[in-house]
């Protein structure tokens, strides 16, 4: 076992240069570089920036030198020094500007994960136990909704109503008074009222496809020898499901922390568009449109490297549930 | 509706009268050297005569009583020994602004909203007006400095400090600050390998850096290799470009630290550099020098940064060193803070103003939700106005298109009248934009001082036969079967051209567009519409890759001011020109061209030579009307519609701002009219 985690280990390496290699390659395709859009951005609020002045920037910015050139001395200052360079567009290390928005991405998401399994699970059982009942086919049209709306329809609407009916502030998770405030109660109070908006909208759109997911599980164990024996030694009909089928149905919540690592920083990123919240997300959306290079490449490798991560800790949780996966290893 | 003052046509044209009469009598009088008192009381030459009750003339108003007159929360910390009395912290001789809706009230917030450090313009544009602004009128008036003169070709400008003006630290403000940023700033080759545009002249093709001189603490010479008459207005807006050097207002003092060549320790500051994230010690330099970036950072303007713009919320708070009073001596601003929040999508701006939240701005306010905010007018308090900015729709057809064909089809007269008159514009109007433009072509708005009548209201009516006839007179006679006109070249293939823009489906002018190419296909023209991001954007118009664009005009309060860039195809990014333009650029552009010996063009930039170099504003108006007079002979640019609305959102009880100004990034757009001098009728109710 340890000796197949430090071979996986090994292989993250080339596979983190490769990726690293593309996402700085990629960011670079599009016509056009930050400065371009600067100074697009210039001209349209009425000032001009001359041939000379651009050259000057294009050196501040390090943007004129070539592609390979500008890739060693981000990747350096990353491994060398933690330095992740500087954001042109937020004029900020682009450390500080990920740093100060992880911690809110993260409890937001895994507010979000944790209230939608805690419906999903529920329900889905209950679906598959009363499979073709009425409250069956209720719940499931109910999900099939779910899974068709889009969350940032959804983020529209529940953000009039609650600015329509509610009389509540919209945008953002703290009401204006409480953003440059200090950590309180009060400010932790104000946070939970606006913290429901985001959480319910991200949680039902998971929500729904995890109904679906248990439920297909579920069905498919309950009808297994197991089970029937388990009824037949008269085991009660509650704890029979919950312990046995249910923790098999499950079995994919746990094995997707692969990608799920990554979404924490990076999903949901057009609800928190629509809600102005300020998570990773739609700084990265930002980035990537401005051509923000280093803190979209930045971004890029990140969640890359999360993705990497996840993928081998759910390896090692799979080699370690199942022993042929181990042994192939 | 005490509040709201409408500037009729008449009444505009009676001031701009009498402000043209000072200007002329004003530039006609020698340049000599100023006596003392000339310097102070006489208004300055050029165009900066102001109306007879503003600034210049007034005598200074801060007396005794006056030391009373200053905001609450300031009086409080002089009482508390914190601040020094107001009298200390004034100039001598303070900036009387002129309060257009009347002496207001101190304290209260300005509640708006941006879109992250890109959308700075919101905090710059309120609080960033230079060393000298524009009254209601759009005449210059001196702002942070007393008084200007200029020698007889503009070649030497003298400014006249007013003495005893403060950093917002209480340091004070002299011309050694103007002098080290020359010599150590825009002087230092690290911070500016080449001097930013604005400080220099060009002579041949070289530009050359201005020399300053400061015979005393309170005189500033700036001298120019030739004469740059309209170098004023450079100096009217935004600080809030300083990586461009923009401002020659760094407090040294304060900078001293961040300069390699006064740090205490070099290598201390070039560690120092590297440890916040940046290349060298200039690039942290130039980081420190921006007042919303860095609140340490001592500034001149009305209000202070509390936190940086970079947050989700940024404060700006009132100044206590303000060098500016009202005309009762009250030092200004009313308001005690401006704050701007976070947004991502235009969804929760909007939200945001429906539900009351937003107080003043009209900045990313958009007309397509003009019903919008008027439903909620009611339910969230405040008023919408309609401001009328200087955007006009108009087609670029590039007289420089490297098709050969389509290069020869639009450098033909007729074809571009025939491309004017073929447009119903007051359809394009109701059906794209809600009737709220103004059919006229690309031209100075009438609110301008060079406002053109002759050219704005030439070829506007639909007649799609007068259109044909154009046309055909150019030769473009033959039709295929779908009754579209075919190239004059026999080849037999039909006439075709392609008009690019960034403005996606949908989208009002994307409406327009489309409905461009249907009534110019009446008139036999085939052409498309295609959507291009905008980078790309970028790229094809530098690589003069465009054949025509939809991108419109604006720059048309104060044309001169950002120096007719699009009237003399200067700027690319309008590109009716586009290889000449790059050509006035830059002549070794791989992509410029000269335009031929004979072609009309070089008499506009002939006439713009002559235009800029003129010192009396009558003669330099009408060499600007001469180049008018080619744009209405030639129509260099098709245009539509002009008199672009756009919405302002004003909370009620919000005073100070006038309905019906002009609207253009010239004069700050919303923050024209100086928005220290805006107050709340009710400030305890706008504490936030």
């Amino acid at each position: 076992m340890f000796g197949y985690i430090i071979r996986r280990v090994l292989l993250m390496i080339p596979t983190l240069i490769v990726i690293s290699i593309i996402s700085f390659v990629i960011i670079q395709l599009p016509p056009g570089d930050y400065l371009t859009s600067y100074a697009a951005q210039l001209s349209a609020q009425g000032d001009t920036i001359d041939a000379q002045g651009l050259k000057a920037l294009e050196e501040r910015y390090g943007l004129g030198q070539p592609i390979h050139v500008q890739y060693f001395k981000w990747v350096s200052g990353i491994i060398l020094r933690g330095d992740w360079g500087q954001s042109m567009e937020w004029q900020k290390p682009v450390k500080d500007l990920i740093w100060e928005r992880l911690a809110l991405t993260i409890l937001l998401s895994s507010v979000a994960i944790l209230v939608s399994w805690f419906i999903a699970i529920p329900v889905g059982v209950y679906s598959a136990t009363h499979q073709y009942s009425i409250p069956d086919y209720v719940l499931s049209v109910i999900s099939f909704v779910g899974v068709g709306t889009p969350g940032f329809l959804l983020a529209l609407i529940v953000m009039y109503l609650a600015m329509s009916q509610l009389n509540q502030s919209v945008g953002g998770l703290f009401s204006s008074e409480f953003l440059l405030a200090p950590w309180s109660l009060a400010k932790v109070v104000d946070m939970l009222k606006h913290l429901w908006i985001p959480v319910l909208i991200i949680a039902l759109e998971s929500t729904a496809g995890s109904i679906r997911t248990t439920r297909a599980n579920l069905l498919d164990e309950l009808n297994k020898p197991y089970v029937e024996t388990a009824r037949a030694k008269g085991l009660e009909e509650g704890k029979l499901i919950w312990k046995y089928p249910v923790r098999v149905a499950l079995n994919p919540f746990f094995s997707t922390v692969g990608w799920s690592l990554a979404s924490l920083i990076s999903g949901q990123t057009l609800i928190a568009v629509v809600l102005s919240l300020q998570t990773t997300g739609p700084m990265m959306l930002r980035a990537l449109m401005s051509q923000d290079m280093y803190l979209a490449g930045s971004f890029l490798l990140l969640l890359s490297s999360l993705t990497v991560i996840g993928t081998l800790v759910s390896d090692i949780i799979l080699a370690w549930v199942d022993p042929r996966i181990r042994l192939r290893g | 509706m005490t509040r709201k003052r409408n500037i009729t046509r008449r009444e505009f044209l009676r001031l701009s009268t009498i402000a043209a009469v000072g200007v002329a009598t004003a530039s006609c009088a020698p340049a000599a050297e100023p006596t003392e008192e000339a310097a102070t009381t006489e208004a300055p030459p050029e165009r900066t005569e102001a109306p007879p009750e503003a600034t210049t003339e007034a005598p200074p108003v801060v007396t005794e009583e006056a030391a009373a007159k200053e905001a609450p929360m300031l009086a409080e910390l002089v009482a508390a020994g914190e601040l020094p009395p107001l009298e200390e912290r004034l100039p001598t001789t303070p900036c009387i602004l002129p309060a257009h809706d009347g002496v207001g009230n101190y304290g209260g917030t300005i509640r708006r909203a941006f879109k992250g450090v890109s959308d700075r313009w919101g905090p710059t544009k309120s609080n960033d007006h230079f060393l000298a602004w524009y009254d209601q009128d759009l005449n210059l008036i001196p702002r942070l400095v007393e008084s200007w003169e200029i020698n007889e070709d503009a070649s030497e400008w003298t400014f006249h400090l007013r003495e005893g003006t403060k950093w917002s630290d209480g340091t004070e403000f002299t011309s050694a600050d103007i002098v080290w940023w020359y010599e150590n700033e825009m002087g230092n080759t690290d911070l500016w390998p080449s001097p930013y545009i604005k400080w220099t002249v060009t002579v041949g093709t070289d530009k050359v850096f201005m020399d300053l001189e400061a015979p005393d603490d309170y005189t500033v010479i700036m001298k120019f290799a030739r004469p740059k008459t309209l170098f004023i207005y450079d100096l009217t807006r935004g600080t809030g470009m300083e990586s461009f050097g923009v401002g020659c207002l760094t407090p040294s003092h304060y900078m001293k630290q961040f300069h390699i060549d006064f740090a205490d320790d070099p290598e201390a500051l070039e560690a120092e550099a590297t440890e916040a994230g940046f290349e060298n010690w200039a690039a942290y330099y130039l980081d420190r020098n921006y007042w919303y970036l860095n609140p340490e950072r001592p500034s001149l303007s009305p209000w202070v940064a509390k936190n940086a713009l970079s947050e989700e919320l940024f404060i700006m708070e009132r100044n206590p060193y303000y060098y500016g009073v009202d005309t009762e001596g009250n030092q200004l601003p009313y308001v005690d803070t401006i704050q701007h929040r976070l947004y991502e999508t235009a969804e929760v701006l909007n939200l945001w103003v429906t539900n009351g939240e937003i107080d003043f701005q009209a900045r990313g306010m958009a007309m397509a939700n003009f019903t919008l905010y008027k439903e909620s007018e009611a339910s969230g308090d405040y008023s919408v106005f309609v401001q009328k900015t200087a955007s006009h729709v108009a087609l670029q057809c590039n007289l420089t298109a490297k098709n050969e064909r389509v290069r020869e089809l639009f450098n033909d007269r007729n074809v571009r009248i025939a491309f004017s008159l073929a447009v119903n514009r007051d359809e394009m109007n109701e059906l794209a934009y809600d009737g709220f433009y103004t059919p006229r072509q690309y031209s100075p708005m009438e609110e301008s001082p060079q406002y053109y009548p002759d050219l704005s209201n030439l070829y506007l009516d639909y007649d799609p036969d007068e259109a044909n006839r154009p046309l055909d007179e150019a030769g473009y006679t033959e039709k295929d079967a779908d009754g579209f006109r075919l190239w004059k070249d026999g080849s037999g293939e039909t006439l075709s051209f392609e008009i690019v823009g960034d403005w996606e489906a949908g989208t009002p002018n994307e409406d327009a567009v489309q409905l461009l190419v249907r009534y110019l296909a009446d008139v036999g023209i085939k052409c498309a519409y295609k959507y291009i991001e905008r980078s790309l954007y970028q790229e094809r118009f530098r690589a003069n890759d465009i054949e025509a664009a939809w991108w419109g005009g604006d720059r048309t309060l104060l044309p001169l001011a950002p120096l007719a860039v699009i009237f003399r195809g200067y700027q690319t990014d309008r590109p009716w020109a586009c290889a000449w333009g790059l050509y006035l650029q830059n002549p070794d552009d791989p992509n410029a061209e000269k335009p031929p010996e004979d072609h009309w063009i070089n008499e506009i930039w002939n006439l713009w030579d002559q235009c800029e170099a003129e010192v009396d504003p009558d003669r330099q108006n009408e060499l600007f009307f001469q180049i008018l007079d080619i744009w209405a002979e030639e129509l260099p640019m098709p245009g539509y519609l002009g008199n672009q609305p756009n919405p302002c959102i004003v909370k009620n009880g919000f005073r100070g701002y006038l309905d019906g100004m002009p609207s253009d990034d010239t004069v700050a757009d919303e923050h024209f009219l100086g928005t220290e001098t805006y107050y709340w009728e009710d400030p305890e109710s706008h504490m936030s």
